[in-house]
Formats: C-alpha cells, sequence, structure tokens
C-alpha cells in the first residue's frame, strides 16, 4: 500500500513538475517516488514470495496461489508483475523520447504500460488486503476495510489522472465526453468496493480517500516554489502549478452505498440497472453545478487550488469559460450513452466486487 | 507490444533534408561573446520537443590570459506574448579541456531559437547570439539489443498475466488449504484462454496506435518547400526560375513569415552540376513576387543542375529550397542579374590539391595538415590567398564576409554555405538582434532590417548590438583579411567538393578544392 501511494503521489508530483517547471531528468525527486513504489512493491511482494515458498509455514503456503512453482498471495503477484512492467516501460519510454520527441502528451504507448504497471501494483496491494480482510474476524474487519477503501482510492486517483485531458478540469464539465469518461470509469470500482467491502460505506469511503489524496497533493505542492526551467514561458509561475480540483464523486458514490445495501447480492443485474442510471444523474448534478462554482472567483484560492495553469499556457479568458461547449454540448442522448456506459461499467465492477468478495488467498 | 517492437527493429533510422542547409543538420559559430571570442557548436537532436547539445570552446588568446567566471547558455524561442524567459543553465567545463564547456539546450518548439550564449569574466560579460533551427528531422531506429528485450520482457508480461489470471480463477477463491476441483481448472483454462485473446486483441489496438504516432510523426518531419527551376528565353539571354510551389506556401493562409534579406538578397541560389560537379554558380534571383524568382543564367555548359535556394524568414527561420534542373544549351551573352553573381566550371579531373590559381593571377592555398579529415571532427578549413607575387592579398569583403564556402558531397546528401561565422544565416541573427517586443505585425521588422540595409548603403550591415563577426566588415571599403577559417566538421563520410569565394579588386574568385572525409572510428 505504501509503494502504491509513493508511485500515485509521484505520478501527481511528476505532472505538477511538467506543467510548472517543464525540464526534467530520471532523476528528478517525483520519477524517484513514482519507480520506488515498482521497486518497493517488487522488492517486498518478491520477498514475499521466496519466503512463503521456501520458508513459509504450512498456513501461510496454504493461503498462497501457484505460479510456475512458486507460491505466494495472488496480490503480491499482481504487484510483482506491476514492478516489472513498470521498469520495463523507463527504457522503453527513453526510447520513445528520444524517438518522437519529449512527452507533449499524457497518454503514449510506454506511458500506458507504466500506468499498467502502478495499476498492477495498486490492483495488488487492494488483493493482499481484500484477502486478508475477507480471512480476518470481525475485530480486524474495520481496520482492512478502511485500507481496502484507501487502497481503491488511490486506484480511482489513478482513473482520474489518466483521463487528466477529458474529465481534470473544471472547464470541461459541461461537455458531453466529460460525463460518458466519468460514466464508464469510475461506477466500476466504486460499485465493485461497495460489493466486496465489509464497510457499510466503502463506495464513499473509497472517494473520499481520493478527495483526502488530491487536496492534500493540492495543498502542499502550492506551497513549494518552483520557476519554469523551459521557454517559451508564457506564464510565469512562481510555484509548483496544483493538480485540478477532484471530481465530486462523494456524492454519486454515497448513492451507490445506498443501492448496494438497498438490494443486496443477487438482483446485480437490476442493481446495475439502477447504479449506473443513479450516477449518472447524481454525478452529473453534483458536477455541473459544482464546477460552475470551480470557475467562479471564490474558488480562486489556496482550498481550492483552482486557476492555475501551465508555464507554457497563454492564460486568457478562457480560463474562466467552459471549453468546447458548442462542438460538444451535453444533451440527453449523450447522457442516455453516458448512463448505457455506466449500467455497463457497474455490471463489470459488480462481477469484479463479486470475486473480490470471495477472494481467499 | 511484442510485434510492434519487432517490426520497428526493423526500421533503420530515417534522416532526412536538414533546415537551413542540405543533410547537415548541426549549428557550426565563430563569433564574440563581449571580449571572449567562441566557437560554439550545437548539436541538433533531430526530434523536436528534444534535447540539443552545446558546446563552447573559448578561442585564444583569452583576454588577460584568465579564464572566464562562467559560461551561460540560454535557447529563446521568441513570441511577443512570452513573459520574462527562464533562467539560462551554467555550461559545465568538459574534464581535461580547460576551454571547452557544454550544456543541454531544451528545444520545445519547432522553429527558430536564437541561443544566447554569454560568458562572465574578469574582461567583463559579453553574449553572443546564435541561430539555431530546431526541426525534426528523424525517427530513431529501435537497436536491436532493446527491441529484443522489450520484446522478452513484454512476453514475459503476456504469458505473466495470462497465468495469473488462471491462478486467481482457479486457486484464489478457495479456502486455505483446499485442492481446486474439476470445474475450477476448467474455469481457470476458459479464462486463460479468453486472456489471451483480450491482451492480443490489446496488443494489436496498441500496435495500431503506436502506428498511427508514428506516421503521424513521419509527416510532420521537416520538409523544405517544393520548389521548382526551370529556364526561359528572355531576349537572346536564358533566366533561371526558381518557384517555389508547395500548397504550404501559397496557401493564403500559410503560416510561414515573409522572407527577409541576407546582405541584401532575399534568395541566394546555388547552382552545381549534377555528377562531375565541374560546374558551380552563385546567384541572387530577384523576386518576381512571392513565390518566384528569377536570375540571369550564366553560360554554364549542358547537363543536369542540382539547385539549392537559401532563404531566411522574419521569424528567423533558415532553409533551403531544393530543385533540379536541365540546362540544354549554353547561354550567350551573360547580364548578371546582380553584380555579386559569380560562377565557374572546372576542376572535373577531380586533381586534389592545396593550391589553386584563380583567374586574375593570384592563388588560393588551402592551408591544412596532411592529417586526415574526419567526420564530426573539427575540419581544417583555413585558406589563404595571395596575390601573382606571392604576397597575401588585398581582399574586399564579398557580401560582407572575408570569404564563402560552399561544400557538396558527390552525391547531393550534403549541401552547406559556410562563413568564416559558421553555418549561421546572418540574416537570422540580424532578426534575432533587431526585433523588438512590438513587432507583432508581420512584414514589420523585415521592412525595417530592409531600410536598414539601404539605409547604411552596404549589403550586409551589422545592427548596432550586434555579435561582430570574424572575417566581416560593416563597411565594404574596409580590406578583409587575406587568410580566414571556417568553423565546421563534416556530417558524412564521403568525397566532397569546396569552392571558396573571395573579391579582389572588384572580381569575384572561386577557387575549388577536394576533400575526402573519413568516418569516425
Amino acid at each position: 500500500m505504501l509503494a502504491a501511494t509513493s508511485a500515485v503521489v509521484g505520478v501527481i508530483w511528476d505532472i505538477s513538475w511538467h506543467r510548472t517547471i517543464g525540464r526534467d531528468t530520471f532523476w528528478t525527486p517525483a520519477h524517484l517516488a513514482i519507480y520506488l513504489g515498482g521497486a518497493l512493491a517488487g522488492a517486498a511482494c518478491g520477498w514475499l514470495v521466496l519466503r512463503t515458498t521456501f520458508a513459509g509455514t504450512a498456513e501461510e503456503k496454504a493461503a498462497a496461489v501457484t505460479f510456475w512453482g512458486f507460491r505466494g498471495p495472488l496480490g503480491a503477484w499482481v504487484a510483482i508483475w506491476g514492478a516489472i512492467a513498470m521498469l520495463a516501460s523507463g527504457p522503453f519510454d527513453n526510447w520513445w523520447h528520444n524517438a518522437y520527441g519529449l512527452d507533449v502528451k499524457v497518454l503514449s504507448p510506454p506511458h500506458v504500460i507504466l500506468a499498467l504497471g502502478f495499476t498492477g501494483i495498486q490492483l495488488g496491494a487492494l488483493f493482499l488486503v481484500q484477502s486478508l480482510q475477507n480471512r480476518a474476524g470481525e475485530a480486524g474487519r474495520r481496520a482492512t476495510g478502511l485500507l481496502f477503501a484507501f487502497g481503491a482510492g488511490i486506484l480511482v486517483q489513478n482513473i482520474a489522472i489518466m483521463g487528466i485531458e477529458q474529465i481534470a478540469f473544471p472547464n470541461s464539465a459541461h461537455n458531453g465526453l466529460y460525463y460518458k469518461v466519468a460514466a464508464a470509469a469510475f461506477p466500476l470500482v466504486l460499485i465493485a468496493v461497495a460489493r466486496a467491502s465489509r464497510l457499510k460505506w466503502a463506495a464513499t469511503a473509497t472517494a473520499t480517500a481520493y478527495l483526502a489524496i488530491s487536496l492534500v497533493m493540492i495543498w502542499v505542492l502550492q506551497l513549494f516554489p518552483a520557476t519554469p526551467k523551459l521557454a517559451p514561458v508564457f506564464n510565469p509561475v512562481t510555484h509548483m502549478v496544483a493538480p485540478p480540483f477532484p471530481l465530486l464523486l462523494v456524492v454519486p458514490a454515497a448513492a451507490l452505498d445506498i443501492l448496494v445495501q438497498w438490494w443486496g447480492p443477487g438482483r446485480d443485474w437490476r442493481l446495475a440497472l439502477f447504479g449506473g442510471v443513479t450516477f449518472v444523474a447524481v454525478f452529473f448534478v453534483a458536477q455541473w453545478f459544482f464546477a460552475e462554482f470551480l470557475l467562479t472567483p471564490y474558488a480562486r484560492n489556496f482550498w481550492f487550488g483552482v486557476d492555475q495553469w501551465d508555464y507554457s499556457s497563454r492564460v486568457r479568458e478562457w480560463r474562466y469559460q467552459f471549453w468546447r461547449i458548442r462542438e460538444d454540448p451535453v444533451t440527453p442522448t449523450k447522457l442516455g450513452i453516458a448512463a448505457i456506459l455506466a449500467i455497463c461499467s457497474a455490471r463489470i465492477g459488480l462481477w469484479w466486487g463479486n470475486w473480490m468478495a470471495g477472494l481467499r488467498r | 507490444m511484442t510485434g510492434r517492437a519487432g517490426r520497428l527493429a526493423l526500421v533503420g533510422v530515417i534522416a532526412l533534408i536538414a533546415s537551413a542547409h542540405v543533410g547537415s543538420p548541426d549549428t557550426y559559430f565563430e563569433g564574440a561573446a563581449g571580449r571572449y571570442r567562441v566557437r560554439v557548436i550545437v548539436r541538433t537532436p533531430g526530434v523536436v520537443p528534444g534535447l540539443a547539445q552545446i558546446t563552447v570552446r573559448l578561442l585564444s588568446p583569452l583576454p588577460q590570459g584568465a579564464l572566464p567566471r562562467r559560461v551561460l547558455v540560454l535557447p529563446v524561442y521568441w513570441d511577443p506574448h512570452t513573459a520574462a524567459p527562464p533562467p539560462p543553465d551554467v555550461a559545465q567545463h568538459v574534464p581535461g579541456d580547460s576551454t571547452l564547456y557544454s550544456a543541454a539546450l531544451w528545444l520545445m518548439r519547432g522553429g527558430a531559437y536564437s541561443v544566447q550564449v554569454t560568458v562572465e569574466g574578469a574582461a567583463g560579460s559579453g553574449t553572443a547570439l546564435v541561430p539555431v533551427m530546431a526541426v525534426a528531422t528523424r525517427r530513431l531506429a529501435l537497436d536491436k539489443a532493446l527491441g529484443a528485450a522489450l520484446v522478452g520482457v513484454g512476453a514475459f508480461l503476456f504469458i505473466g498475466a495470462v497465468t495469473l489470471i488462471g491462478a486467481a480463477v482457479r486457486e484464489s477463491g478457495l479456502e486455505p488449504g483446499a485442492v481446486p476441483d474439476r470445474r475450477r481448472t476448467l474455469r481457470s483454462r476458459v479464462a486463460m484462454g479468453v486472456a489471451t485473446v483480450v491482451l492480443a486483441l490489446a496488443l494489436v489496438g496498441g500496435r495500431v496506435w503506436w502506428n498511427g504516432v508514428d506516421s503521424e510523426y513521419r509527416s510532420g518531419l521537416y520538409q523544405p518547400p517544393h520548389a521548382t527551376a526551370t529556364v526561359r528565353t528572355a531576349g537572346g539571354a536564358k533566366v533561371l526560375r526558381l518557384a517555389i510551389d508547395d500548397t504550404s506556401w501559397t496557401n493564403a493562409k500559410r503560416q510561414w513569415t515573409p522572407l527577409v534579406p541576407d546582405h541584401g538578397h532575399l534568395m541566394h541560389l546555388f547552382l552545381v552540376r549534377d555528377g562531375t560537379l565541374a560546374a558551380f554558380a552563385h546567384l541572387h534571383p530577384l523576386p518576381l513576387d512571392s513565390t518566384t524568382f528569377e536570375a540571369s543564367l550564366p553560360p554554364l555548359e549542358r547537363g543536369r543542375y542540382r539547385a539549392y535556394g537559401e532563404i531566411v524568414h522574419e521569424s528567423g527561420f533558415a532553409e533551403t529550397l531544393v530543385a533540379t534542373v536541365e540546362l540544354d544549351e549554353r547561354a550567350g551573352t551573360w547580364r548578371p542579374t546582380d553584380p555579386d553573381d559569380a560562377w565557374t566550371t572546372g576542376n572535373a579531373k577531380r586533381e586534389t590539391g592545396n593550391v589553386v590559381g584563380l583567374t586574375d593571377g593570384s592563388t588560393m592555398i588551402w592551408d591544412r595538415s596532411p592529417a586526415p579529415i574526419v567526420v564530426d571532427r573539427d575540419a581544417p578549413l583555413r585558406f589563404v590567398v595571395n596575390d601573382p607575387h606571392g604576397e597575401p592579398a588585398m581582399l574586399e569583403p564579398y557580401m560582407g564576409m572575408a570569404g564563402h564556402a560552399m561544400l557538396t558531397r558527390d552525391d547531393g546528401a550534403v549541401f552547406v554555405h559556410l562563413h568564416p561565422a559558421g553555418t549561421v544565416s546572418l540574416a537570422a541573427l540580424e532578426t534575432f538582434a533587431l526585433r523588438q517586443p512590438g513587432d507583432t505585425v508581420r512584414g514589420l521588422l523585415g521592412a525595417r532590417m530592409t531600410a536598414l540595409e539601404k539605409g547604411s548603403g552596404e549589403r550586409g550591415a551589422v545592427p548596432d548590438g550586434a555579435t561582430p563577426m570574424p572575417g566581416m566588415h560593416r563597411g565594404e571599403p574596409l580590406p578583409a583579411p587575406s587568410s580566414f577559417s571556417f568553423p565546421y566538421a563534416f556530417p558524412k563520410p564521403g568525397h566532397y567538393r569546396i569552392w571558396v569565394q573571395v573579391k579582389r579588386s572588384g572580381r569575384i574568385l572561386t577557387g575549388v578544392f577536394d576533400a575526402d572525409v573519413r568516418p569516425a572510428r
């Protein structure tokens, strides 16, 4: 979990670094945090596997799965896979920069491999905690449940980072694409957590963890003085640029928790249908108006951290406007598509949640 | 991943025509930074955004005999809306060489950069501006070893992912100690099969994505605007016409800034006899409009010629248009379009020699040691002109310079126009030196540059504040030194021909030399 946290903090830090300072090397602290996550997860889980295989007690071996003759908890294997993917992405990314130029887009094939890598670490951490939660008695369930929600919060954060170009900025919150992307991505994790966790308000706790990680990063990063080191500088920033304010996922997450508690297991198609529609409806109302607030002068302060732009941005009126509302306005049809995506997402999330609810090793 | 890596392992480095010169993307500059004389080399990365490597050599004699305190470098991309530039980088001493400094330059946008090289020391502080063109010219090949390693790791991750999914379905839901039954084992195999298909589809999707990025990148590689050279007859004389017929140029919404004069000429056009390299002309066509340039054609022998048209944009971006033209018959009487036009024939036999007789009886000597010329190492391009009595000749500046050198490789893969100031375009340098914050309207700066040149009554006027160049003079009447050198390193091995042009007693004289350049070991 520490490795997963290190990786996600590193990624947010790195994005801020690119938006503020511009230039970097492999050895920036943000990169080190990311790769520390990989190395930590790989080393810890590698050690866990070796210990379980060669020096494990009978119980430890019994609570493990087999992989090419070695034994270890499923989560450890997934984290090891993620660590290897992360390490492999390093030289690939380096070649990519030399061949096609330094990063101009967040989404590139080597970055996807890196993202798959740290997603693997996050999932591995989640599975490890979940198998503990499932095997724990009543006493340990709350602690493991909270840890599980935190791990899921990191996963949600991860998804939000990957969708930075579509769903990060409040200026995009009046676009159809914004709700389609959010509807496809988030119900999956939130409803899976609500189903798998023993906590009553697991999805809400997950969304809260995501909110908390984001807020800490927004508040901490802004404190550090930094200046651009790359020309051309259009926006002479003086401190690290804060990441965009997180989405108000807490509201739809609470709605999903209520629905999951209400219906319980066994009526998953119905739950997916109502869960998906509810997510879109609640998220749309909450985010639509909250985004309007984020574009007002009341949000331009330390606490919300909005109106902070890259050193290479030509800051003009667009920063207080909704973008592309003529090309991609929100229409009933687009909300309908978003609802269908959310239903599919929720159904997959329920399958995943049911599987995690039965995870024992 | 594996498929993509394997495919790309077969792709070689794609080197295309470089910007201001042909096949020679690096920048060489020699000039003054205050009281310090510096030679600057910028090795461009070939990708944008990318990291260029800059080296700054302090040339002797050092002012007050002391090394400077520090050397700073800063690439500046001009835009009227930019805020203050970022802080410059301190170039680091190269170990083992007390006068050499190096740093990395971050070139983030395609276009013209002015790199500010500042030397601070006991002799004061001074800055030299070095124009650098940032363009994407190549796509790096995937190294075989790296490709194989990536394929190996990719295969491991693929098989690992399928195995993990199988293990997850088979065992992870079992109570500790329980053994998976036949049903679970079967489900696990089905899951592994499905995972294989899904992951394979993801790989195919990834490959399509990579291909898309690759083809988009390749289509964005720098190519000079397309130009066509033709010959027409006008009143018994032959006229060479170079027309820029590229759609990006002729489009009314084009992004190109207007051209600015380089030593009074909007275009420097070079003709090189293809194959034999036995004929050469340096002309200065006049613009008929913004796309068409014409020059009176000298009586060159019949044959196929390569034409190189050098132009400089108001943005400071310098580029070389490339075309070919067939001369069916020798032109008759030649009335040069411009007094700076010149041509020469000869040396088809490829006689190599360091001493060449010039048409006015003087001689040009290539002052070089017998040591071989090697790719990417300082080329010994120092020349001396002696009068018919063997005394140093009194030369006049030719377009503001002691000398001009044009060199090309046999096959035309390289063509470069050098000055004693290096490969940099002096017009580009002037745009950076003269630019003011208010120059937001296209043509404003160009008009000021033209007015300045006309006002000074000379070609190649150096603006106040601009760095004086070695071998470059503010006024034509000043004598030029009888010996001069060109800072340069050959980019590729092979056989080269070099035409060195000087001006003496009002005549433009051309010395022709040959050079064999060896590959670096």
